[in-house]
């Protein structure tokens, strides 16, 4: 029984669970390569921390865990930083709208349901695809092919203005599109507490149609940004930022995310991706049951928010 | 000079005859105090009990297994403003729907008594002094109150299931004629602030006499930290949680990095 109270969150939580929970998103996000805050913040929630503060404190572990592992990408080189600014700066654009929405539905009373739906949505949306491509693609190398998509040709993305040119990602776009993809991420990320790697990845292989090993070092180098932000806004203007939580997360992210890293090699890509979509799905099915049945008890009790 | 200490020996016994005299006369006053007049919350506190303990100056209690005396204790942390929702099923979801601001609610609140205390003394003797949930008064409410006591009634009860409202028939215990203790357990999740004790004496359902102290609970070491930062340096707090997390990145890279 090693309780530990979190002076935010102002409620007691045990010390090891608390450190599972980090090594186990850890060890997820070291094994698929995923940040893993879309996994953290539903099951911060579930293991009773209140929602505005499992997003905060999500958005701050994510920090960690995308600066080493933006910083292992840097050194193979797949980092584009022009890019990574341009998404950067949309993403800080977001992460103030999404602040000030989970800041105003928290007065309300109505971001509890809010974040669970909209974690619903994408969770389901994109466990499901993830389910499908990555069961195709189990069925195609059992058939012999090989499990590989074929590049993209120009679309009408290519036809905006501000053109800018990309050199790593070998492009030559308008700046329009990763701004406006910064901005979502940035919404995404502060709202759901989690990077948004999950979306902006599939965004920019198949709308910007960068390079893959370019996409995945990119992605982690914007995240540091929008998380990184998204923490300081939630500190700031929404005061629901537990550190004591983030620092045990980090810890337990940091050891379990070296045995993730191993268990991840002796894996093959298309048996990961559909382990992942099973998790995923998973949580959004447990998510959205939360929001169905009806609760134990229909009264809750909540200070007054005062704004700050 | 016999008759000088005649005269001093008679007038000894003549006061303290008088005084026993005066003492059968003389009102009861309650005195009390607490056995701890603070609190300091770390990281690993669990809670914890304190006793209020108190004496009936000038008793008149004829043997210590007779008790005329009823004593309740009430303790009171800081007032603040509550919100109180009730979930109700919109479009298949269960999302909060109306609401009550109760806007000066005790963030703790705890009754001791000797006896069941609507046996002690009446609603209208209660009501005034703040003895009993129900004689509580949680400020006006923001909105309207139609359905006003349901909100309140599940205030207090979920209040009383986070053991932040406490009522307690027989905490008090007497010791011999005069002297008298009670506990009350402050649970892990106690608010910060300064709380007031009071003491109630009471005999046939009036009350004598009554006594006040306070406490102060509070946040010590890395907690006391962790909150001044938070709530006065937001920003520092933030830059703080980043840097954090930088170093933690930056560390996990340096110490498993594979190259």
């Amino acid at each position: 029984m090693l309780q530990v109270y979190l002076p935010v969150a102002e409620i007691s939580v045990n010390l090891l669970v608390m450190l599972g929970l980090g090594a186990a998103i850890g060890f997820l996000s070291g094994m698929f390569g995923v940040g893993g805050g879309f996994l953290l913040t539903p099951l911060l929630m579930f293991s009773g921390i209140p929602p505005a503060i499992a997003v905060a404190t999500g958005a701050n572990q994510i920090v960690a865990s995308s600066v080493s592992g933006a910083l292992a990408q840097w050194r193979r080189g797949n980092i584009d930083f022009r890019m990574g600014f341009v998404l950067s700066i949309g993403g800080v654009v977001g992460a103030f709208a999404g602040v000030l929405l989970v800041g105003l539905l928290s007065r309300l009373g109505h971001a509890d349901v809010f974040i669970s739906l909209v974690y619903v949505i994408f969770l389901g949306v994109i466990g499901s695809l993830m389910l499908a491509e990555s069961l195709r693609a189990v069925w195609r190398t059992r058939a012999g092919k090989p499990a590989t998509q074929k590049p993209g040709e120009h679309t009408w993305i290519h036809k905006l203005p501000f053109k800018m040119r990309f050199q790593r990602s070998r492009l030559y776009i308008s700046a329009i599109p990763p701004l406006i993809l910064g901005v979502i991420v940035g919404l995404l990320a502060s709202v759901l507490g989690a990077g948004g790697g999950f979306i902006i990845v599939p965004a920019m292989i198949y709308l910007l149609r960068m390079p893959t090993h370019i996409v995945i070092g990119t992605s982690l180098f914007q995240i540091i940004f929008v998380t990184a932000v998204t923490t300081m806004l939630y500190a700031t203007l929404n005061r629901s930022l537990d550190v004591v939580l983030a620092l045990l997360l980090v810890i337990g992210g940091v050891i379990g995310g070296q045995f993730g890293v191993n268990a991840g090699q002796k894996l093959k890509g298309e048996q990961l991706r559909l382990m992942l979509a099973v998790i995923v799905l998973a949580v959004a099915i447990r998510l959205m049951i939360g929001l169905l049945v009806p609760p134990a008890d229909l009264y809750s009790l909540a200070p007054m928010m005062v704004r700050p | 000079m016999r008759h000088v200490l005649t005269f001093l020996f008679a007038s000894l016994l003549l006061s303290l005859g008088l005084t026993a005299a005066a003492e059968e006369q003389r009102p009861e006053v309650v005195q009390s105090d607490i056995s701890m007049r603070e609190i300091s919350i770390q990281s690993n506190f669990t809670g914890v009990e304190i006793v209020l303990f108190g004496s009936i100056d000038f008793s008149k209690a004829p043997a210590p297994d007779e008790k005329p005396y009823d004593v309740i204790m009430v303790v009171r942390g800081p007032d603040r403003p509550l919100v109180i929702r009730r979930k109700e099923r919109i479009a298949g979801l269960w999302m909060n729907g109306d609401s009550k601001t109760f806007s000066a609610v005790p963030d703790f609140y705890a009754v001791l008594a000797s006896r069941p205390f609507r046996a002690i003394a009446s609603e209208e003797m209660l009501k005034p002094l703040g003895i009993g949930f129900a004689n509580l008064d949680y400020g006006k409410t923001v909105e309207g109150d139609n359905t006003d006591d349901e909100f309140r009634a599940n205030l207090i009860r979920l209040q009383q299931e986070h053991r932040l409202f406490q009522e307690s028939d027989d905490a008090i215990g007497f010791i011999g004629r005069s002297l008298f203790r009670g506990s009350v357990d402050l649970p892990v999740n106690v608010p910060i602030g300064r709380y007031t004790t009071q003491v109630f004496l009471f005999r046939d359902g009036k009350l004598l006499s009554q006594s006040q102290s306070s406490l102060q609970v509070h946040k010590v070491g890395l907690e006391r930290v962790v909150y001044m930062l938070a709530y006065r340096y937001p920003l520092t707090y933030g830059l703080l949680a980043v840097l954090i997390a930088i170093s933690a990145g930056l560390l996990a890279w340096t110490a498993f990095r594979r190259e």
